[in-house]
């Protein structure tokens, strides 16, 4: 459908459209206008991606000579390839209505282990060694020793890419990673370069959070996007975290054992190059007198992560002299490591702060805040000079360098905490130093500074003004969308108490009382008896859900619940966790019916839709509050109250409230589907606790299911799902529309848009 | 009858199959000629010469299951002298040891088998098969044609579905203390084995590398559960260190490496909205030491013994996906080594077409459903009117073949009557459903009594109870005898109606004796209805007299069939018919 927003002309893949889609849009386009940054909580359900991707692409075809380019963030691959596919849609019904006007490039960009089509790369385990044997293959060093001697291996892929040269684009076109790697095989080019390159170009960029945020890889792959771009972080909820754990460094016994064995190897090059090639290292030096300004002119394929600290934050200055030379380097950073040593071995927790931290640095190992800050370009420089391709091997002393420059750049928002040993496990000594940055708004700051509109969405934004405080920046517009349901196609429910009247929690007291964990057990499985197809269980934590899983199936009521549904688990192996997702979708497709147990903050709980029949049902065991007595929490907490006047209670709550929020939303994903929600803990009926849920939950809380027992509980799922099983009219039949045709969007109030927000 | 393919000897062997009692042969590949010995039961026997192995192999296959056959023919008659001759009685020509049956066609060993086996199960089946069969009023393969779904259904069921796993059968295997010693039973059985090697591979594995070579199948088993007993202790340390000591034990304390391969492959076919995975490769915050390490929300792994730490999580994931696979072995249980051989061979197969599959997932995931006209699927909507009409049109569907004697069904046995209601109700809700949202309970209760109305008659004749109230009524002889000959006639009269129209002789032969045994029982009938007291004659009457219908409708079917036939080709010779 095709339809008018003041001065745009919007283009709409489908032929009906959501009210709140509509008022969306609208203010997405006041944003738009402004050229200043938006926060908008949209139910999940309701189709704000493709809202979302329908009015900047026709805002761009209706301003022609002011073109945006749309940065679009997700925080996992497959939302990014999710996104691409509704992109996708969305750029055939535009071709189609608008013609060759309407083509755009967008692409989706990802790590090499996820682009790469070289099968002898590929055949490498992890990420780290993926790249490290594509730069063994495509340094520039290599290659050109290649050019001599025709033995050494190379990447063709890359070989003919560079070949193509300036000729090597991709033709316009929505390209997932599958596609850029289907289109890369048949070419011969390498598809990871051929997108890196053509993002410059592209009008739509799809990739994950950390390519703007984390300054290491922000400074090489978002370097050259243009000011006039709309950056949009999709799934927001937990921005806060992803940028500080961006800025987050942290040392173990590990890791300075590895830095060690690190530095030893890099004497023995700087030795061997001495003796064969002097020039080299000579050379080096006098590039480092001159400044450092190298990173610009390096071969494309020579890139590495970049300084870990923030583009603004890097000082425009030459290397200090204590470092230029190699060895003078090394020494520089085995007296850092054993510095680093010497705290780990301490018997008591220590907190301190950066600025502390470096003076004691400075006083017990003779090195200044200055030679901190330039140690990781330092390596760099050191490592090209040395021709490293291993890189997935120097990974420990990359770490250790990351550190330096962080602790030596910021006097502020951070804090180092030394911890002997973990709390839960007090018996087993695991010293770890951690440089923890408590202030998000470090990460976020230069894309809120130089990009014209930043849009942060998600499903649960609430308490939606608490965003700008965390993230620091002023939105032009801020708005919380109900959703505008045709009939009531979610029921959440507070259950209180199991089938014996007694209240159920996970409150640190009652959570290994044999009476809770069979409550809980009770309700999941009376309630597998009555709902069909998939039901969702989210725990508190893997250890939560470990012991409770284990109780049941000593108790025997695992036995019970599985005689009604497969059960199938999130475990700390990724891979394993797909595959037990797969295997899930697999049994609620053919009606056998499953249970999947997942963990709150965990990967599932982030980015897994079970929408329709893969999510009848989702039960939140517990309040996902973290873990309080974490000292790196108490120093957050201290530093929002400090800094940002959030007291401590309000962030934990609102912290634990907006992951339960995230993990019931997962089961609704369009109108037509249906699923109930029930938050198994008494605290969730206390008012400071509920409120803080998004509005499009609490809407649909009536009081009546506010404490709840589960036969109650049962009873109304009965009820409810035997309401949803009947037939329904789509567009909302009398009073409010929910489903909106062209003609009503046309003759469309004012009024209507008002409605839709709080 | 076996004739020597020796054109020179003219000697004929004749012999009766139950005559001989047993039958020995040469081995392949020994230096005997292929020889087949049958032993008779008066002493004495035949040896046979054959060409080669192959010939020996039909023809001892052949008279195997010719003397099964005849044994088992032998027991259903239960003494019964009578000479043994009719079906089972098979002629073989040797001529190059093709095997004949009277009917020129060739059963497989494998469907008489089957059809063996349905006697024995079924005695009623036996019985009308001893009756007319043996009776020389119908032939084997006439007998068995009308039964042909049976075979079939049977084959296809066996085939088709299998019995499942249980969702909860990691949970079985549990081991059984006599509570004063220390000692731990475990009840092994092949199921739970067939169960441990399908959720196992690594086991299943060490099972084929090292039973019966290595250890037996005991030793085995036992040092299987105790390595499951270290795993359910937690206690890693001692997983591992019981591990270096002894290298068997170690595999099944060891990360099963067939899984993690098997794993790795899989990952690839995953549908991309949940491939976890690739954001591992993505997320650069999975640099070691980069990010947050301790804020309580990761947990703690202990990295160095991680190999011997197999959760329960773990397994109960496998154990979901072993169970969505589904059996994919079909052998008998019996013995673990060609359970685990059989499973062995039906690990390995392929498919290509995942990859396109998966792709079509993800674009039909990311439609919205409700914001676009609904996907036309290629369904008419159903409407009924008259409600009445379709199930008459049904009911005279399912009971076509048995239109004769559906009256008598009504009566006595009800199973056909039955279904046919719960049929029609089926459909009534069904159709009901689709024109009104709430099926009408007194609708249904309309529908239902006017279908049944025939068995309602009857219940309120009779007072209180149904049918069988009658039939218990009588006694026990009586009511044997009446079940009898009415599935009697049900099947002869199955026979009769199938037959017609006459367009061969055979048919025509067919028919003749059919009526001739169905006349045979009509007076058999008559003497029933005598027998029994008078108390009792007038529901007697009530049960024979739609047989006697039945029976009467098909006699004059016949006379007016042979009247046209001898009316309108009386100039034919006698031959035609």
């Amino acid at each position: 459908m095709k339809f008018q927003i003041e001065d745009v002309t919007v283009y709409f893949p489908y032929d009906h459209i959501y009210p709140e889609q509509y008022a969306y849009m609208v203010e997405l386009k006041r944003a738009l206008d402004a050229r200043g940054h938006c926060l908008l909580e949209m139910p999940t359900g309701t189709g704000k991606t493709i809202a979302l991707l329908s009015l900047i692409t026709s805002y761009t075809l209706s301003k022609p000579n002011n073109p945006v380019k749309l940065i679009y963030c997700t925080r996992t691959v497959h939302e990014m390839e999710k996104t691409l596919a509704e992109l996708k849609l969305l750029h055939a019904y535009q071709t189609t209505h608008i013609g060759d006007r309407a083509r755009i490039l967008a692409v989706g960009l990802s790590s090499r282990k996820n682009l790469c089509v070289n099968s002898r790369v590929l055949a490498a385990e992890n990420r780290d060694s993926v790249d490290a044997s594509c730069r063994r293959l495509t340094a520039s060093w290599v290659r050109a020793a290649a050019a001599a001697n025709p033995n050494l291996p190379t990447c063709e892929f890359f070989e003919e890419y560079e070949k193509a040269g300036s000729n090597a684009v991709l033709p316009p076109g929505v390209y997932t990673l599958q596609d850029l790697r289907a289109y890369g095989k048949e070419k011969g080019w390498c598809p990871y370069f051929l997108a890196r390159h053509m993002v410059q170009f592209a009008n739509v960029v799809v990739y994950s959070y950390q390519y703007l945020l984390d300054p290491k890889v922000a400074g090489y792959i978002s370097k050259e996007m243009q000011k006039e771009s709309v950056v949009v972080f999709d799934e927001a909820h937990n921005i806060d975290n992803v940028c500080i754990e961006a800025l987050s460094v942290s040392v173990r016994r590990q890791t300075l054992e590895g830095a060690r064995r690190n530095l030893n190897k890099m004497r023995q090059e700087i030795e061997k190059f001495k003796a064969t090639d002097a020039g080299r290292l000579r050379a080096e030096y006098n590039r480092l007198v001159e400044g450092l300004a190298q990173r610009g002119n390096l071969p494309f394929t020579d890139n590495w992560l970049s300084n870990p600290a923030l583009p603004d934050d890097i000082l425009k200055e030459a290397v200090p002299g204590n470092i230029r030379r190699a060895e003078h380097f090394l020494h520089v950073l085995r007296r850092l490591v054993q510095y680093l040593e010497g705290r780990l071995e301490t018997d008591n927790v220590e907190k301190e702060g950066p600025v502390g931290f470096v003076a004691s640095i400075n006083t017990h190992a003779g090195i200044d805040q200055k030679t901190l800050k330039f140690c990781y370009d330092r390596l760099h420089s050191l490592m090209l000079t040395l021709e490293i391709t291993d890189t997935d091997e120097f990974l420990h002393i990359q770490t250790i360098c990351d550190f330096a420059t962080l602790v030596g750049t910021y006097t502020r928002g951070f804090s180092i905490i030394i911890e002997p040993f973990d709390e839960r496990m007090p018996h087993i000594p695991d010293p770890v130093l951690q440089l923890s940055c408590h202030d998000a708004s470090l990460a976020i700051k230069p894309v809120f500074d130089r990009f014209q509109s930043v849009v942060i969405t998600s499903g649960t934004l609430s308490p939606i003004d608490l965003y700008p405080r965390l993230l620091n920046f002023h939105p032009v517009v801020s708005r919380s969308f109900t959703m505008s349901l045709t009939r009531d196609c979610i029921c959440p429910m507070v259950l209180t108490r199991g089938s014996d009247q007694l209240p159920v929690s996970t409150k640190f007291d009652m959570r290994s009382d044999l009476g809770v964990v069979r409550n809980y057990g009770r309700l999941l499985l009376e309630m597998a008896s009555v709902v069909p197809d998939g039901i969702v269980c989210f725990f508190v934590s893997y250890s939560y859900m470990d012991g409770i899983v284990n109780s049941w199936n000593e108790n025997g009521i695992l036995k019970e619940i599985m005689q009604h549904k497969l059960v199938f688990i999130e475990t700390q192996d990724v891979v394993e966790t797909t595959l037990a997702l797969d295997n899930y979708r697999k049994a609620c497709d053919c009606g056998r019916g499953a249970i999947f147990f997942s963990v709150a903050r965990g990967k599932v709980a982030e980015g897994i839709d079970f929408d329709r029949h893969y999510g009848r049902l989702v039960i939140m065991f517990g309040v996902p509050f973290q873990y309080t007595l974490s000292k790196i929490l108490l120093a957050r907490l201290e530093y929002l109250r400090d800094t940002f006047q959030i007291k401590e209670g309000d962030f934990l709550t609102f912290d634990a409230l907006r992951q339960a929020a995230q993990c019931v939303g997962r089961v609704i994903r369009s109108k037509a589907d249906y699923g109930m929600m029930i938050f198994a803990d008494k605290r969730y009926s206390r008012h400071d606790k509920r409120s803080k849920l998004p509005g499009w939950i609490l809407s649909h809380l009536r009081d009546a299911h506010l404490n709840l027992s589960t036969d109650m509980a049962l009873h109304i799922a009965r009820e409810f799902l035997r309401k949803m099983a009947q037939p329904y009219d789509k567009a909302g039949g009398s009073g409010r529309k929910t489903l909106l045709s062209q003609e009503d969007v046309e003759k469309m109030s004012d009024g209507i848009l008002n409605e839709m927000q709080y | 009858m076996f004739k020597p393919n020796d054109p020179t000897s003219a000697s004929k062997i004749d012999v009766e199959f139950r005559l001989i009692k047993g039958y020995k042969n040469t081995k392949e590949g020994s230096n005997n000629p292929p020889l087949l010995n049958l032993s008779l039961e008066q002493g004495g026997s035949y040896i046979f010469e054959f060409e080669n192995f192959l010939d020996l192999q039909v023809c001892r296959e052949f008279v195997g299951n010719a003397l099964t056959k005849s044994g088992d023919a032998a027991k259903a008659k239960s003494g019964d002298t009578a000479k043994a001759k009719s079906g089972e009685a098979v002629k073989a020509t040797s001529d190059r040891s093709t095997v004949t049956y009277p009917d020129e066609q060739l059963i497989s060993s494998a469907e008489m088998e089957l059809r063996i086996k349905l006697l024995r199960e079924n005695s009623e089946l036996q019985n009308l098969h001893k009756k007319f069969v043996l009776g020389n009023i119908l032939t084997e393969s006439e007998f068995w044609a009308t039964r042909k779904k049976l075979l079939d259904g049977d084959i296809g069921t066996k085939s088709k579905q299998r019995v499942g796993f249980k969702s909860s059968m990691i949970l079985d295997i549990k081991p059984m203390t006599d509570g004063r010693t220390n000692k731990v039973t475990f009840n092994l059985t092949p199921e739970i084995k067939y169960q441990i090697f399908a959720l196992k591979p690594a086991v299943h594995r060490a099972f084929l590398n090292h039973v019966p070579n290595k250890m037996t199948e005991k030793d085995f088993w036992t040092k299987y559960f105790r390595a499951e007993y270290l795993h359910s202790t937690k206690n890693a340390v001692a997983a591992a260190a019981e591990a270096a000591e002894d290298e068997e034990l170690a595999i099944f304390l060891k990360d099963d490496d067939i899984l993690a391969n098997a794993a790795r492959q899989k990952i690839r076919r995953v549908d991309p909205t949940l491939d976890m995975e690739a954001d591992q490769g993505d997320d650069y915050m999975h640099l070691p030491d980069h990010g947050i390490f301790r804020d309580g929300s990761k947990e703690i792994t202990d990295s160095q013994h991680e190999q011997f730490k197999r959760t329960f999580l773990q397994d109960l994931n496998r154990q979901g996906e072993v169970v969505l696979e589904g059996r994919t072995i079909d052998v008998e249980l019996e013995d673990p080594r060609t359970v685990a051989e059989a499973l062995a061979q039906s690990r390995q197969e392929s498919d290509e077409n995942a990859k396109q599959e998966r792709l079509d997932r993800i674009s039909r995931m990311t439609e919205m459903e409700d914001l676009q006209a609904p996907h036309d699927h290629p369904l008419a909507p159903l409407c009924i009117k008259d409600p009445r009409d379709y199930f008459d049109s049904q009911q005279l569907k399912t009971s076509d073949d048995t239109r004769a004697g559906s009256e008598q069904l009504r009566c006595s046995l009800s199973s056909e009557e039955a279904y046919g209601s719960l049929r029609g109700s089926i459909s009534e809700i069904k159709a009901m459903g689709l024109s009104d949202p709430v099926v009408r309970p007194e609708v249904a209760v309309m529908v239902l009594n006017g279908l049944t109305q025939n068995i309602s008659s009857t219940k309120f004749q009779l007072g209180k109870n149904a049918q069988e109230g009658i039939l218990n009524s009588l006694p026990n002889t009586t009511k044997e005898e009446l079940l009898h000959h009415w599935i009697s006639i049900q099947e002869l009269l199955r026979h009769f109606w199938s037959s017609y129209p006459i367009t061969t002789s055979y048919l025509y032969a067919k028919v003749s004796r059919v009526k001739d045994a169905m006349s045979k029982i009509y007076p058999q009938l008559e003497e029933i209805k005598e027998s029994v007291p008078s108390d009792l004659r007038q529901q007697v009457f009530l049960l024979v007299r739609p047989m006697h219908q039945a029976l009467d409708a098909a006699f004059q079917h016949y006379e007016a069939d042979l009247q046209k036939r001898s009316a309108k080709g009386g100039d034919k010779p006698n031959g035609y018919v």
